[in-house]
């Protein structure tokens, strides 16, 4: 089974000249591409990155991004692609956790000065910096006029290579470790039952740093296609426009993504005939808006409904688009080389359509969560991986997401954990205490929702609540809503009863 | 004035949670430095509609429209501007 950074040689080697990347006015080809990965490879190593060493990446979706951790993955680094959105707190959490030997960052990143000062402070930390010099050495190589071989393969299938951090700091960091293996199988599996190639053109707004968009970028590299960068749906019509413009074959979302989109634009109004793929995961996508998705779409379009988990590298089941009207809500069928089972408490197996906890074995499963053999063993036993995640499937094979055990809050593409509020909430003086949880949106599923008792005698506004959220936490994070309560429904053993909060 | 006054409260309050007159630049980028993502501009727009009466058509939806406190001010002071002269 070939590895990433052997995909992109090869790539290099049968299609150099053919564009893998669009970011804004610049077009990078497969050769460039390559050149530069190998070229971060050799920095990094003249640097002192060692095999196994740990590189956190803090970049937005670009070339630099992309060269960063094809280069980690040359030299046999593990990189650790950072959430762009956080804050320094986590950041440095993350880094910290992680034992980062480098950390290659955008000088223009707000968290940058922070940063830059405790890696100057610590001494140990390499610093690298996209675009540009900020200490004497520090500019990211992506220089790929030296001629370069092919990428090497990594020593063993089975060491790290990424490690992707599913929570904030405040609680119990999750960095879920994904092998060279790991991404390879997953990869692999989704190219097959996408069918992609290298006359696909992909247009992307998901970010790489999570397990989706990490995905989306492998696999198309993987084949030789291209990939259209788009930072953002602030504009819906400015993706739209680059769809049409790209002749775009191929686009993905999470279904904040499409409510975005034909909630501002007419679809229909642009040509959009290229499309041969739209690929939706990141929950549940209501039925209604599928409909109203394949309404606005070219019939000839093929809608992939799928379903995944960073723990399981990304995707785990797909539901193939002929089935997508005869099985509504259905996840589908399991990845090539994937094996789901639905159990009951006693770990027995479901009968079918029996609702039970959802566990997967195959390739795809991660290595384990970084530095956390508790956690780890916690939801991975004898290969299977528990989801968490309860489900049924039906006489058919079709999986059925029935809901999720955890707190965890689904906001548009982003995972929330409600501790992570909470926690700075409750550094707010006259904050008694706090409860976060999630209130249904039309548009991003969920949002947040802050419950708060205040100190009797304390005075503190939802303004002052929102600004420390704002200074402290990703824009995801901060409380849509925030409400005052005089005390925190709870049960008999203490515990504060979430679900009666998450009302509208 | 008062059309920039009410925009730059709305941005302050809604987005910056504050009511620091600092802490925004007429000029600034919304997108650009995180002022606004994908679900603040519906905001915005519902805002727009709600204290103007000004409806934000999908082509209008660019970034030379609303991107900033004084583009959206241009924006808008043109939108009314247009109503009244269709009135008379």
């Amino acid at each position: 089974m070939p590895m990433l950074t052997e995909n992109l040689s090869r790539q290099a080697t049968e299609r150099g000249d053919a564009v893998a990347l669009v970011d804004g006015a610049q077009r990078h080809s497969y050769a460039d591409l390559h050149g530069a990965a190998a070229a971060v490879a050799a920095q990094l190593g003249a640097k002192g990155v060692r095999v196994g060493d740990r590189v956190a990446l803090l970049l937005d979706n670009g070339f630099d991004y992309v060269a960063a951790l094809y280069g980690c993955l040359a030299c046999g680094a593990v990189a650790v692609p950072l959430n762009t959105a956080a804050r320094a707190g986590d950041l440095g959490g993350w880094i910290a956790h992680a034992d980062a030997r480098a950390v290659v960052l955008a000088p223009g990143h707000p968290a940058a000065g922070e940063l830059l000062a405790t890696a100057r402070g610590d001494g140990r930390l390499i610093l690298m910096t996209s675009g540009a010099d900020v200490v004497e050495g520090s500019r990211l190589c992506t220089d790929a006029r030296t001629a370069y071989g092919a990428l090497a393969r990594p020593a063993s299938a089975d060491a790290p290579a990424m490690i992707l951090y599913t929570s904030g700091t405040t609680g119990r960091p999750k960095g879920v470790v994904l092998t060279h293996r790991n991404l390879a199988a997953n990869v692999a599996a989704i190219v097959d039952y996408l069918a992609l190639g290298p006359t696909d053109r992909m247009v992307t707004v998901l970010p790489f740093f999570y397990s989706f968009g990490n995905s989306v970028l492998h696999t198309h590299l993987a084949v030789g296609a291209m990939l259209v960068l788009e930072p953002n749906l602030v504009y819906p019509q400015k993706v739209l426009e680059t769809l049409v413009r790209e002749r775009a074959t191929g686009f993905a979302g999470v279904p904040s993504t499409f409510a975005l989109l034909l909630s501002r634009a007419r679809l229909a109004d642009y040509d959009l005939s290229a499309l041969r793929y739209v690929q939706q995961a990141g929950g549940g996508m209501p039925p209604a808006l599928i409909e109203r998705t394949l309404q606005a779409l070219p019939a000839s379009c093929s809608f992939f409904v799928m379903y995944g988990q960073t723990e399981a590298t990304a995707r785990i089941s797909y539901l193939p688009p002929e089935h997508l009207r005869a099985k509504p809500g259905s996840v589908g069928i399991p990845l090539r080389g994937v094996e789901i089972e639905v159990r009951r408490e006693d770990r027995s197996r479901c009968a079918a359509l029996e609702v039970g906890t959802i566990f997967v074995r195959g390739e795809g499963v991660m290595a384990g969560y970084w530095n956390d053999p508790g956690l780890t063993a916690s939801v991975l036993a004898g290969g299977w991986l528990n989801t968490g995640d309860s489900g049924y499937v039906d006489a058919d094979g079709y999986l059925y997401i029935a809901g999720r055990r955890s707190d965890i809050i689904k906001t548009g593409a982003h995972r929330v954990q409600p501790q992570d509020v909470e926690a700075v909430i409750a550094e707010i003086e006259g904050v008694e205490e706090a409860a976060v949880v999630p209130v249904d949106d039309d548009i991003l599923g969920e949002v947040v929702k802050a419950v708060v008792v205040l100190r009797p005698g304390a005075v503190v506004t939802d303004l002052e609540i929102k600004a420390r959220c704002r200074a402290r936490l990703a824009a995801y994070k901060i409380p849509k809503r925030v409400e005052f309560a005089s005390s925190l429904p709870r049960t008999s053993t203490g515990k504060v009863q979430r679900h009666l909060l998450a009302r509208p | 004035m008062e059309t920039e006054r009410k925009i730059r409260d709305f941005v302050l309050r809604n987005y910056l949670f504050t009511t620091d007159e600092n802490a925004l630049r007429n000029d600034q980028s919304l997108m650009q430095t995180g002022v606004l993502d994908s679900t603040g501009i519906l905001e915005l727009i519902s805002f727009l509609y709600e204290a103007f009466e000004v409806q934000v058509d999908d082509e209008e939806m660019v970034p030379e429209n609303l991107d900033s406190v004084a583009q959206l001010t241009t924006f808008v002071t043109g939108k009314l501007a247009a109503v009244e002269r269709s009135a008379v």
